[in-house]
């Protein structure tokens, strides 16, 4: 038992606020049920379906995390990956009206581009690949802008209700409560799987890159590979979010493509917590809120966002999860201190 | 702050006339327009043109004895939030009806909403020819006019000036320039004018100076631009620096210049033409009373926006007052075919593709006005009826 | 043979040389960008937003009848304040935490975005635009040329010249190149880094405002037009070497060059893409782009 404790206090710090995070989560998905309770009780729509919209918004936030979090790249184009999912979920849905289908062909395109952009953004770090991200998904938005195919600026309408079979049970993608829940569920096993997958020896050597990337190969790493399967598995979360949202909305424009999008999750994760990932759930939420209320409030909504954001990467840069894990690290920690 | 003002006066006013009667529910209005982002002017002017018709509307004792309420909700000119937005307004504020949304891509995503929550919605702005065309939808009307019906006009009115004129085309370079440029040239062409050339520049250009190389060489007779916002801005002036406007008509979309940028663009707008379905030009009392009353509500020149937003109240409480009920389908049955008065006449609602047809106008800028130069009737300029899904 | 010489004289030189307009106007922008990065380490996100400011400010003074030449002073003395209060009041408290880059881009993000908006409200968000102080346009050889244009190209350079010479050549400018090759080294040589560093983020501010002041009258003035050049100008500093003035000089102009070369040859909605592609192919082959870093020589 000593000798436990005494050889791994890191590991043990880093695994203490992963399970933080967990029970963020579940506290999340508590209060997910509970409102998908009331709203059902309410007979409600709207709240139910702008609740289904935070989480997958959610998505794209938690594949900006997964960047910033783990490897410290600072992804200004993550609507690419989102925008290509709800794209050819789009697509194929208005050919073949079958989610897993449309799911399945998010992943691959996800899988295709993600690949060969990464190895293109991967050779820079820091501010350059900031920017070459930025520049990466501005060409493909001006590209989807332009193609008569896509609708063009118009964007396209007219993709059907599917109904999504489970095995045990089928949820139409109109309801709003069945889709709500399911979109929760959906978002959490992307949660899970980027958990744990970051929890793994991977998951270190991209906290390693991060503090020091010089000394990573000498540990025997290749940093390449390591940052590439990062980009992969951030563009592939975006991807399968982004698919969920043509089922919700029935359409997609390429202002889901544009810089706004991109910027907005960056500026749900700061809020949410960096490097938390339960952050992003919690950030997209606050940020569907306030937008919501201020922005029926006035039209300057932008304004107080942009100033509540700059206070929060001023006096909270560790954002709200910041300010509220350390609390749940003690509790659940408190035994093994 | 707006919606809340908005609310408040027509809450006072509903108290005012309907006080010691058991007040009847006001008909609750939904607008989703852009109050923020690009076409924040353009929503300026269809809120003062709603806000405008509603005043009159409820001081004469609204429709039925029911007093209008106008609820506003900003879509930042972003289908994705324009689509949440007529959500709320449908599903929490329970609207009667909604309007407001500008740009075409929310158009048609909004009209999507409205089909699947059993509502009706009606643009005053869009001008993409498939919101009544192809992608047409039974829950959606426009009271505006459409590209096709705008080129038709300017295009007749080009060749009579100018036979066999050679014209030179340049657009923005994306899917909506494009198609705007190609359906003029053909009607043009169609009249015996003959292309000069055509190149289109990216949308947000900074400088257009290094086209005007290519549109010297081609010595064309008339430019037509489908720029629009900002992008005219700086062609035109930029023009105007390279001494190009001299002896060539300029003529463009109705989007090209409008009052958002008509005084950016200053001398250089001048001689500018182009086919609408509105000018505060407009010599009839109707006009006249809607000019004063605008100016003076709103310390500025309504536009077509405006007109249009206006006399899209008085086509709701007709279809209402015909129909005796706000209910959806009622509505949609006194609505089609409907005949109704605004600021540019009568116009008609065509049951088959919900395409209002109306008279057009072909008006030229001179000292910063538009001065009607031309009109056409609304039967020639309105095109057939290409809507198969009703 | 005629249609060759037609071809250039009509098209590819007068492409050319407003592509040089542009190419200078880029650089003026650019210049800015890269001093702040070249010392402070710092990606200012809301330098077109300063852009934007300065050609706010100019149309404001000029409506109420200041004339241009004395703009082109005034609005850089107003701006140094500006970039002084932004940097001591905001940059400096994220300056020292981890991942400085991250951060301080966040942070101008944030701050480009209010003052996008406040724009919009105090002046509205409608397009305007000042008078051109220099109308008219003289002819060469059947090239139209706008006076004005000629007369950014040459102030455009000398602007240029005269901050290479502050930064490489006074000693003023050795104080600041120190204090970006050895932050804590310089301290100890009693160089007052602090304030080096506050003034040299206003000087840098005071330079994106000058570039509004000279555009506006070209490029016209809204609330949004700071985002119109700062990607551009990202290029540029990227591909010219992250705080290098030279550089930025000779990849505004390159840069610009094949976008108006380009536009010819292929089609215009092409040159973003190509933008694109030259500023990765440097960063894959020369990331250090093409002159290196201030101060780093």
């Amino acid at each position: 038992m000593r000798d436990n404790v005494t050889a791994a206090p890191v590991v043990d710090r880093l695994a203490l606020a992963m399970r933080a995070s967990h029970v963020l989560v579940a506290i999340f998905v508590v209060a997910g049920l509970v409102f998908a309770t009331v709203g059902v009780a309410m007979k409600d729509t709207f709240f139910l379906r702008l609740a289904t919209e935070a989480l997958i918004f959610a998505g794209l936030a938690l594949s900006v995390d997964i960047l910033l979090g783990y490897s410290g790249l600072l992804s200004l184009g993550q609507a690419l990956y989102f925008g290509l999912g709800a794209y050819v979920a789009a697509v194929v849905l208005k050919e073949i009206p079958s989610f897993w289908v449309a799911m399945g062909a998010a992943l691959v395109a996800s899988l295709v581009v993600s690949i060969l952009a990464g190895l293109i953004a991967n050779r820079v770090r820091g501010v350059y690949f900031a920017l070459v991200t930025f520049g990466l998904a501005q060409v493909a938005a001006k590209a989807v802008y332009n193609t008569r195919a896509l609708g063009a600026s118009d964007g396209m309408i007219g993709v059907p209700i599917v109904p999504i079979d489970l095995g045990v049970a089928t949820v139409m993608s109109n309801s709003p409560a069945g889709f709500f829940l399911f979109t929760l569920a959906f978002i959490v096993v992307l949660y899970a799987i980027s958990a744990y997958l970051l929890d793994t020896p991977f998951g270190r050597v991209l906290l390693a890159i991060r503090a020091n990337e010089r000394r990573v190969p000498s540990l025997g790493y290749s940093t390449r590979n390591a940052r590439l399967a990062a980009y992969v598995l951030a563009a592939v979360v975006a991807a399968l979010s982004g698919a969920l949202y043509p089922m919700l909305r029935g359409f997609v424009s390429p202002e889901l493509l544009f810089f706004t999008t991109s910027g907005n999750a960056v500026i749900t994760v700061v809020t949410g917590g960096v490097g938390t990932l339960a952050g992003a759930l919690y950030g997209s939420v606050i940020l569907t809120v306030l937008k919501s209320v201020i922005g029926s409030m006035t039209e300057h909504h932008l304004i107080v966002i942009g100033l509540l954001f700059m206070v929060t990467v001023i006096f909270l840069p560790k954002g709200l999860m910041g300010f509220i894990r350390p609390s749940i690290e003690r509790l659940i920690g408190g035994g093994s201190r | 702050m707006l919606r809340k003002t908005v609310v408040l006066t027509s809450l006072l006013a509903t108290a005012a006339f309907t006080g010691p009667a058991i007040a009847a529910d006001p008909i609750k209005i939904g607008v989703v327009t852009p109050l923020s982002g690009t076409y924040t002017g353009i929503g300026q002017q269809v809120r003062w043109g709603l806000e405008l018709a509603t005043k009159e509307v409820n001081a004469a004792g609204g429709i039925m004895g029911r007093q209008i309420e106008l609820i506003f909700e900003d879509e930042e000119a972003n289908p994705a939030v324009a689509v949440q937005k007529a959500e709320k307004l449908f599903e929490v504020q329970k609207v009667d009806f909604l309007t407001g949304t500008v740009n075409s891509g929310s158009t048609l995503a909004v009209g999507q909403t409205a089909e699947r929550a059993g509502k009706l919605i009606a643009t005053t702005v869009s001008f993409a020819d498939s919101i009544t065309g192809d992608k047409c939808s039974p829950n959606v009307f426009r009271v505006n006019a459409r590209a096709g019906q705008q080129s038709t006009a300017l295009a007749a009115w080009v060749v009579k000036q100018k036979p066999k004129a050679k014209v030179y085309f340049l657009g923005p370079d994306y899917e909506m320039g494009r198609s705007t440029v190609s359906t003029f040239k053909k009607t043009v062409e169609g009249l015996g004018a003959v292309s000069a050339g055509e190149v289109f520049a990216p949308l947000d250009s900074k400088d257009y100076t290094q086209y005007f190389g290519q549109l010297r060489q081609a010595k064309p007779e008339v430019l037509y631009t489908s720029v629009a916002g900002n992008d005219t801005v700086r062609l035109l002036t930029q023009m105007q620096d390279f001494g190009l406007l001299g002896n060539m008509l300029v003529v463009g979309a109705s989007g090209t210049v409008t009052s958002q940028n008509i005084t950016a663009v200053g001398a250089a707008a001048n001689g500018f033409g182009t086919g609408v379905g509105y000018s505060t030009q407009i010599d009839s009392p109707e006009n006249k009373k809607f000019v004063d009353a605008f100016k003076a509500a709103n310390k500025a020149d309504p536009d077509l926006y405006g007109a249009d937003s206006y006399g899209l109240i008085y086509f709701y409480k007709a279809a209402v007052e015909k129909a005796k009920s706000t209910a959806t389908d009622k509505v949609r049955d006194a609505m089609r075919g409907l005949d109704w008065m605004t600021p540019q006449g009568k116009k008609t609602m065509r049951a088959g593709d919900h395409q209002a047809v109306q008279p057009m106008y072909v008006v030229r800028v001179n000292d910063g006005q538009f001065k009607i130069v031309g009109n056409v009737s609304g039967e020639e300029a309105v095109g057939a009826d290409i809507c198969t899904r009703f | 043979m005629t249609d060759v010489f037609e071809y250039i004289q009509f098209v590819l030189a007068p492409q050319m040389i407003t592509g040089l307009a542009l190419g200078v106007a880029v650089v003026l922008v650019a210049i800015g960008l890269t001093i702040i990065f070249g010392l402070l380490d710092v990606i200012n996100m809301a330098h077109g937003e300063f852009y934007a400011v300065g050609a706010y400010v100019a149309l404001a003074l000029g409506t109420s009848g200041v004339s241009f030449w004395l703009l082109l002073i005034i609005v850089p003395l107003i701006m140094i304040p500006i970039g002084y209060i932004v940097e001591r009041g905001l940059i400096q408290r994220v300056f020292n935490m981890p991942d400085r880059h991250v951060t301080t881009l966040l942070l101008t993000f944030g701050l480009g975005l209010v003052v996008e908006e406040a724009l919009k409200v105090v002046f509205g968000p409608n397009t305007q635009r000042p008078a051109t102080p220099i109308p008219g346009a003289i002819e060469v050889m059947g090239i139209i040329l706008p006076t004005y244009r000629l007369f950014l190209i040459a102030v455009g350079f000398a602007i240029v010249a005269a901050v290479a010479i502050v930064v490489n050549k006074t000693r003023l400018g050795a104080l600041v190149r120190a204090a970006a090759f050895d932050r804590n080294m310089a301290a100890s040589l009693g160089v007052p880094v602090s304030l080096v560093f506050a003034g040299t983020f206003a000087f840098g501010v005071a330079l994106a405002g000058l570039a509004g002041v000279l555009l506006a009258p070209i490029y016209s003035v809204f609330p949004t037009m700071g985002r119109d050049f700062v990607f551009l100008a990202f290029t540029v500093v990227i591909v010219g070497g992250m705080g290098s003035i030279s550089g930025a000089v000779v990849a505004g102009l390159l840069i610009t060059q094949v976008q108006a070369i380009s536009s010819l040859i292929v089609s215009p909605v092409w040159s973003d893409p190509i933008v694109f592609s030259i500023m990765v192919l440097v960063l894959v082959v020369r990331p250090q782009g093409l002159f290196g870093r201030l101060g780093h020589a």
